[in-house]
């Protein structure tokens, strides 16, 4: 999985890009979007969604809360 | 029986717009080899706002990072030389508003081509792009009265910006692919349509594109977006003359039908023996909105295109035609995409290619539906004829239904000219070449049919013509 500080919110969501299993981690974070670096296709942090083709289907999210310096995923 | 094979092979020979202008008054033309200098000056010269010159320069470093594929043919691929590449050319100073200011010798290439001819006929406007920029452009008064934009990219970008940064990539991102990237780096020209909701443009929009410099690459970008329940038809042909280097051309398309919206794009490129021709063609197509690509390949050494449709709402539809003719040396592999993504999308897609003198065609297609596509319904027909011997042709269809509750089709079939089909022909009057003609013609006429008439006439004249002239 993948957590993304997105100004302060922590999300979580898969590392895996629905359209040909690209890495997430190693994409561009810019505000809520994050780009698949193998063929640029942008998701939705906060929400999972496929926003850009080549990709279609959202990735999944997980719930993130942060207490402390600790960040808990369920 | 060896000379009706020559008869095709002359199609793409003897190309009768093989013609070239001087180049002498060029404004700028940049070094060959791509580096950050010239895509800063690209931007630079073009006045453009800040955000273009680092998408740029972004689309730069994309490019550098991401190798060639390693899919497809990918021999002729690695000949291209990136160094070797004129990546911008400027023909003539900004767009002239009418036919008279258009400078002499772009005025007679265009002329050869007949556009003011077409323009006054029947067309709507028309947006002539020379080299990398587009010089000459006009559109109909009652169409911008409307509201309808039709313009070069570069207008676009300088007019209606906040436009143009909303939609642009958002079909074919920047790292989409090694071509897409360049593309984003170092384009020029190319054209523009936003038609608002409800309206809906009778006459269909036109461009021709050329290129006339050695070893230049052309890199144009085309944007068109069909607001909700309006309707467009968007025509682009292309010719180029004969050089004996390798020139590169790889345009992004993108188009995006809003919901009830209709977008039909017709294309027919024919291209000159030594031009790789890769380019990105994508469209979404939102709920009830129909996409229809139909596209004509002619020429080229190597053409590398699939059009394709993101069928993303319900009850979308898409479609898409296509013919390919590969002569000696050439080889055409193109196909088309059809990602089915809702519920109750239709599509069809319809492939002819010749293969001829050996040349050698591929189809290369993807059909996918997603879970949930329930209803969703496709069917896909291919035909390769071979002329000869030494042709060749495959059919690589690719298929992933993850969708119990949909239908598919597909049907392929390759078959050889036939010499009974000639001599029946023949046996009536006809010359072996007016009799491979007919049987070339009769095999794209599901094709030219769909193509406007002035179109249909050029198509069915070029192929005629030059068979006409490849015997005795």
């Amino acid at each position: 999985m993948l957590l993304c500080n997105v100004g302060g919110s922590v999300y979580g969501i898969e590392d895996i890009c629905t359209h040909d299993g690209g890495p997430l981690d190693q994409g561009d974070l810019t505000g809520t979007r994050i780009m698949c670096p193998r063929h640029g296709a942008y998701f939705d942090v906060t929400t999972g969604a496929a926003l850009t083709p080549p990709a279609v289907m959202p990735v999944g999210t997980f719930q993130v809360t942060v207490e402390g310096d600790d960040i808990f995923v369920a | 029986m060896a000379t009706q094979l020559n008869a095709p092979q002359q199609l793409v020979e003897d190309y009768r717009h093989g013609f070239h202008d001087s180049e002498a008054g060029y404004n700028f033309k940049s070094d060959k080899g791509l580096n950050r200098e010239i895509v800063e000056r690209i931007s630079e010269m073009k006045n453009e706002p800040p955000w273009m010159r680092e998408f740029r320069l972004k689309a730069l470093e994309t490019f550098r990072s991401k190798p060639m594929p390693d899919w497809g043919d990918t021999e002729r691929l690695n000949e291209i030389n990136f160094d070797d590449i004129r990546y911008f050319v400027k023909a003539s100073e900004g767009t002239e508003r009418s036919w008279d200011d258009v400078p002499d010798d772009i005025k007679r290439t265009f002329d050869r081509l007949g556009i003011p001819e077409a323009e006054r006929k029947f067309l709507s406007g028309v947006s002539a792009q020379y080299e990398s920029e587009v010089v000459y452009h006009s559109v109909r008064e009652d169409l911008a009265r409307d509201g309808v934009i039709f313009c070069d990219m570069d207008t676009a970008l300088r007019d209606h910006p906040e436009i143009v940064e909303k939609y642009l990539a958002t079909v074919i991102p920047v790292a989409d692919n090694k071509f897409a990237a360049l593309n984003s780096a170092v384009w020029s020209g190319g054209s523009f349509v936003y038609v608002p909701p409800g309206v809906e443009v009778k006459s269909p929009l036109q461009a021709y594109f050329r290129i006339n410099t050695e070893n230049m690459g052309q890199f144009e970008r085309t944007l068109i977006i069909a607001d909700k329940g309006s309707k467009v038809h968007y025509i682009e042909g292309c010719t180029a003359p004969q050089f004996s280097t390798a020139s590169l051309h790889s345009a992004v398309v993108e188009l995006i039908a809003m919901e009830g919206a209709t977008i039909r794009y017709t294309t027919i490129q024919n291209w000159y023996r030594n031009i790789f021709n890769l380019v990105t063609k994508r469209a979404v197509a939102h709920k009830n909105a129909t996409v229809e690509w139909v596209d004509g390949n002619i020429g080229s050494r190597l053409t590398m295109k699939y059009p394709a449709i993101y069928l993303m709402g319900e009850g979308a539809r898409g479609e898409i035609l296509s013919m390919a003719f590969a002569g000696e040396g050439q080889h055409q592999d193109a196909g088309a995409k059809m990602i089915h993504a809702a519920p109750n999308t239709t599509s069809v897609v319809t492939n002819k290619s010749v293969s001829a003198h050996g040349g050698k065609t591929t189809y290369r297609g993807l059909v996918e539906i997603f879970p949930g596509a329930v209803g969703a319904k496709t069917r896909v027909k291919c035909d390769a004829l071979i002329m000869d011997e030494k042709s060749s042709s495959d059919t690589k269809p690719t298929m992933k239904i993850n969708e119990q509750r949909s239908t598919v089709e597909h049907e392929a079939s390759v078959s050889k000219i036939g010499e009974e089909q000639l001599f029946y022909a023949m046996s009536r009057g006809l010359s072996e070449a007016d009799a491979t003609a007919m049987i070339v013609n009769g095999f794209f006429d599901f094709f030219v049919k769909e193509l406007p008439m002035e179109y249909a006439v050029e198509l069915n004249r070029l192929v005629k013509l030059e068979m006409e002239g490849a015997v005795g």
